[in-house]
């Protein structure tokens, strides 16, 4: 048998550095470059770099040898062997003038197909979109740049096509969940199929020249170049879920034969497009349902209701509400406000939208419409203003899309100094210690119990601020119920439905009981009783439902007892981790509210003795005064 | 000739030898002839019509612009103008060529004549040849329109389920008797072979996540308690760097003591001329030599000698080993008993030590699991952790139209790709030209104008525009 040699097996195999691969596929570097990024092979870190390098302990780029063959099977590599050739080819051409060759060599000129890349990178449709945060980014990115060495004034253009595209996905299918505008650009996030995707959409302002040093714009490029193909295919797929014809097209009552389409209809169509305020063309005649959800959630019912179904459910809820935030409001955009991201706003969540013709095509009507209720204005005055609608600034649509309400535009007026604009990827609901004054930010109507719990010994005038508080609180709250009285009665048809679906569950299981008993009975012993019940029936002073706090708790526990038991044994390390972790956090959040109660009972007894100490001093003047006058 | 023979009386001179005959003039036969020979190839003039000889000047009278033809102009007129070279091969004589028939040698051509068949086509197949040739033509012209409109071609949904089976014709068996291996097997041997994607190419290399939500003190109007925390954590990172920069400043630069320039030369000075004694030593030095060499040469190490050792002294090395021996295993025994006392302690020594390595296990797994959020290694650089984007207290605007915007999201994105192991970390390495150093030629008194120095001439023209417009300002 033959000795073993050193680095013939085991790691010094598995790896294989940037230049043995390069001689291996034949490419230069920038091809491997290529190659690489666009196949999604990324340079490995070994365990033991020395094992790996076959001794040499220098840092070199290594690859997994796997990887590498893997790219040999790869159809581009020949497509990359090609442009060298061409390149020679139409430069001796180009050289000894023989333009009717070169012409039809650039005709034939190898183009990359990334299609089957794409399939291979992203098995499934949803693979995609958990990788489309990062996608979208660069091509919002890249959509506002002018042409530069590297990067091709195409190459912005398409995505910009694209993006736009995307956005009118967002718009149709209304899928829009948190805006926060922060000083990088204006973060999105959106629910697609269930995934959660964010991007960033840089500010609306010049193009900054980036510097070579920091930024290899040639790699970036490269990437942009698989992300677009990435997102036509995924733009593809989403509009064909909706039922929207893609590439995206008007219905033809939208196109008016005016003077200008007539010029040039591609321009002005994609000006349309651009412009994200029509509805696009669908492939069926019938408008989109929005039952889906409501079916769901019926679904989910007959689970019981566990905590997580509750949550569940008030997610669903609160969701369909933010889906028809804006509806029937009519705004209109300044034009010192940046119009892109008010436009998506106001268009997903139902609202109508316009702006001043000469900043954009595609403007629906003018400012001195009557019927607008809300004018977007980022300015500290206005010369003309209009009684009937309200001058709020752009922050009142970001805060109402976050906070998933209508909120009281009085904070957000014409030169008001603006509250606040809170991340909305911090999760209010989150289990952790919240102290209460960021729980009054996020829910007014928690400063309530705050305001009262020190209202014995404090002095009028604060009394005063605080009912203003109340006051404005109230509103609030007012409108606050209202919406949810006004979704919930459009959710269920009747405001019965309401108090059956929202406070008992149990209670609908008895009545479908009944239900199937009185199916069994005769049809007249049915009518006899109906017409009994109907002699009882008078209005009862109702009686506030008791909770027996001890049973409840008795039910917590053995549903929790129920649950461990359930668990399969191989999950239930797991599941006593997360049991512990709950436990640690409760107490955390336990010991972090202690601790504020007694630093603020601390506080009140020092301010109470303090005030004792001046009521005592006082009235030693007092008396000391007196024996003085006496 | 006759006639005028009387006037001019010619002198008669003999014709004996072939001198005298290159004497005779013969100027006047040959005009004779040449005339006769330029008629010959150009025709006489009663034989020319009056149109070749004349030309009408219909032009309007007054000539005073002549048009001034570009170069352009005068080149495409140029061009047009038979080549020079070619003018001498052009036959302009009217002389009939002697023989009048000439037995022209036709070479057969061998293959066919594409221009003959594409002007008039005669056969079927000229004519299909140049149909085909027009839709080729009529390809290439749509492919480049493609090009030039930048269409990029969309038009299926690549997540539709697709068996490769459905591609290949002779593949696609309803009846279920080719296996999938066979038509695996069969595809990759008729040049469609089906890749499969290994399954580590889809695995994370890291588990930090791979789009970072913005900390909320990045609000372009934050909440103050936010602001404040976003500023801690930046100013709580400043401290690290210096920190950091402080402790190699106090290991390397500030480990050394300084001197003065002059100490410091005097002690280069001193060290490089170790070994050079002056001149005194030097002579001492010889001195020596002298008396050295009078004297035997000596080692400094005692010679080496070897000694064999008696038996009687290795019988008693080993005699003393066999003791030693015994003593060692005695004291080890003794030990043993003594440390039965020890019981109790020992145990607590050993649990320590477990204790520790316990910890040391933990620690190190503590630290496995942290690097698997960091960036790995990938490139000869370290990836270093760009700032927090963090706008000061002084720049926030409050209001959207003013905000501040800080980092690029370009660079942002670049180093996002490199945190999550996407691209190795690298710097730009800017390869400069080497300077060259320009002089005039001796042999050149008056130096010539070089492109470089136009360039030089110009730039600094528009420096002085530059500053004299400033000047105005």
């Amino acid at each position: 048998m033959r000795r073993p040699k050193k680095y013939e097996a085991g790691e010094a195999t598995q790896y294989i550095s940037r230049r043995a691969a390069l001689r291996k596929l034949q490419l230069s570097l920038n091809d491997f470059r290529r190659l690489c990024i666009l196949k999604g092979v990324y340079p490995r870190e070994p365990k033991h770099r020395r094992r790996a390098q076959k001794g040499s302990s220098e840092i070199k780029v290594l690859y997994h040898t796997k990887d590498i063959r893997f790219l040999l099977h790869e159809s581009i590599v020949w497509t990359l062997r090609d442009y060298k050739i061409f390149a020679k080819k139409s430069n001796r051409d180009r050289a000894i003038k023989d333009f009717r060759n070169l012409k039809r060599r650039l005709a034939l000129f190898p183009e990359i197909k990334l299609d089957h890349i794409v399939k291979e990178r992203y098995p499934t449709f949803i693979d995609a979109l958990k990788d489309l945060d990062d996608c979208l980014t660069l091509l919002f990115l890249f959509s506002t740049f002018p042409s530069l060495h590297l990067i091709p004034r195409e190459q912005s253009n398409l995505c910009r096509r694209l993006t736009i595209e995307f956005l009118h996905y967002v718009i149709a299918s209304k899928s829009l969940r948190k805006v926060f505008i922060s000083i990088k650009g204006y973060y999105f996030q959106a629910e697609i199929k269930g995934q959660k995707v964010t991007w960033i959409v840089p500010h609306y302002y010049p193009f900054k020249p980036q510097s070579r040093q920091e930024v290899d714009f040639k790699v970036m490029s490269i990437f942009v170049e698989f992300y677009t193909i990435m997102l036509g295919f995924t733009n593809f797929r989403l509009f064909h879920g909706l039922n929207l014809a893609y590439p995206p097209q008007f219905p033809s009552s939208v196109l008016q034969d005016s003077e200008e389409s007539l010029k040039d209809e591609a321009s002005f169509v994609s000006d349309r497009i651009a412009a994200l305020n029509f509805e696009l063309l669908r492939t069926d005649k019938v408008q989109e349902d929005e039952e889906e959800l409501d079916i769901d959630m019926e679904l989910l019912e007959q689970d019981g209701d566990s905590k997580r179904i509750i949550k569940m459910k008030q997610e669903a809820q609160e969701v369909s509400r933010l889906r028809t935030l804006f509806k029937g409001l009519k705004f209109f955009i300044n034009r010192e406000v940046p119009r892109e991201p008010l436009v998506i706003l106001i268009r997903s969540f139902g609202g109508k939208v316009s702006w001043d013709s000469s900043v954009f095509a595609g403007s629906a009507y003018d400012e001195s419409d009557e019927t607008i209720t809300h004018q977007i204005v980022d300015r500290p005055s206005l010369a003309t203003q209009y009684i009937s609608r309200d001058y709020v600034q752009p922050q009142w649509l970001f805060d109402c899309v976050n906070q998933r309400q209508l909120l009281p535009t009085n904070k957000y007026f014409l030169g008001e100094k603006l509250p606040p604009h809170l991340s909305p990827f911090v999760d209010s609901k989150r289990d952790t210690y919240i102290p209460p004054e960021e729980k009054a930010l996020l829910d007014p109507s928690l400063i309530e119990t705050h305001a009262q719990s020190d209202d014995d010994s404090e002095d009028e005038a604060e009394k005063e601020e605080e009912e203003t508080v109340d006051q404005e609180l109230l509103d609030a709250q007012l409108q606050l119920a209202y919406q949810q009285e006004t979704a919930e009665y459009k959710k269920y048809g009747g405001p019965d439905g309401v108090n059956e679906d929202e406070e008992d569950p149990e209670e609908d299981d008895e009545e479908d009981d009944d239900d199937d008993e009185e199916e069994e009975e005769e049809v007249d012993e049915k009518t006899k009783r109906l017409q009994q019940e109907k002699q009882k029936m008078s209005v009862q002073s109702g009686k506030v439902h008791k909770v027996n706090k001890r049973q409840v708790h008795k039910a917590e526990v053995d549903e929790h007892r129920l649950q461990a038991r359930m668990v399969k044994p191989r999950h239930r390390n797991l599941f006593r981790k997360l049991i512990r972790e709950k436990q640690t956090k409760e107490k955390e959040e336990w010991l972090l509210r202690k601790k504020r109660r007694t630093i603020e009972a601390g506080e009140k007894e020092a301010r109470k003795t303090a005030k004792r100490e001046a009521r005592k001093e006082a009235a030693a003047a007092a008396a000391k005064a007196s024996k003085l006058g006496k | 000739m006759t006639a005028l023979e009387p006037a001019t009386k010619k002198k008669r001179i003999s014709k004996k030898n072939k001198s005298a005959w290159r004497k005779t003039d013969i100027q006047d036969v040959e005009q004779f002839l040449e005339d006769q020979r330029q008629e010959e190839r150009i025709g006489t003039f009663t034989d020319k019509q009056d149109e070749e000889l004349f030309v009408l000047d219909a032009s309007p009278q007054k000539t005073t612009k002549s048009t001034v033809l570009s170069v352009k102009q005068k080149r495409k007129l140029n061009a047009k103008k038979p080549m020079r070279s070619h003018q001498a091969l052009v036959n302009t004589s009217r002389v009939q060529d002697p023989i009048a028939k000439r037995n022209h040698v036709r070479q057969k051509k061998n293959g066919r004549n594409i221009e003959l068949e594409v002007c008039n086509p005669t056969k079927p197949r000229h004519r299909q040849a140049n149909s085909d040739r027009a839709q080729y033509y009529e390809k290439l012209e749509q492919r480049l329109a493609d090009k030039r409109n930048k269409k990029v071609a969309i038009d299926k949904d690549i997540w539709q389920e697709v068996d490769f089976r459905d591609a290949i014709p002779g593949l696609k068996d309803e009846k279920g008797w080719i296996s999938r291996d066979l038509a695996l097997h069969t595809a990759g041997n008729i040049g469609k072979k089906v890749v499969k994607t290994h399954a580590s190419l889809h695995h994370k290399t890291t588990k930090a996540k791979k789009f970072e939500l913005p900390h909320p003190g990045m609000s372009y109007n934050p909440a103050p308690e936010d602001h404040q925390a976003l500023i801690s954590e930046v100013v709580e990172r400043e401290e690290g760097i210096i920190k950091k920069e402080q402790h190699l400043k106090r290991v390397t630069t500030s480990m050394f003591s300084k001197v003065t320039p002059e100490e410091r030369d005097r002690r280069r000075l001193e060290e490089m001329s170790q070994g050079i004694e002056d001149e005194e030593g030097a002579e001492k030095s010889t001195e020596n030599a002298e008396e050295d060499a009078d004297k035997p040469y000596h080692t400094i190490n005692a010679p080496v000698e070897n000694k064999k050792k008696s038996k009687q002294a290795r019988r008693k090395e080993l005699k003393q080993k066999e003791l030693s021996r015994q003593t060692e295993l005695k004291r080890k025994l003794k030990q043993q008993t003594a440390d039965l006392i020890r019981i109790k302690s020992i145990r607590h020594e050993l649990d320590d030590e477990e204790e520790d390595l316990n910890d040391l296990k933990k620690r190190r797994k503590q630290r496995a699991e942290k690097a698997k959020f960091e960036p790995k290694r990938l490139g000869r650089h370290k990836f270093e952790e760009p700032d927090l984007d963090v706008n000061l207290p002084e720049d926030l605007a409050g209001n959207l139209r003013n905000v501040k915007t800080e980092s690029s999201l370009l660079k942002d994105r670049f180093h996002t790709l490199q945190r999550n192991n996407m691209l190795p970390t690298t710097k730009l390495v800017s390869r400069k030209k080497a300077k060259v150093k320009r002089f005039e030629r001796s042999s050149h008194k008056e130096p010539g104008v070089s492109y470089q120095d136009l360039k030089d001439r110009r730039r600094a023209a528009a420096a002085a525009a530059k500053a004299a417009a400033d000047i105005k300002i």
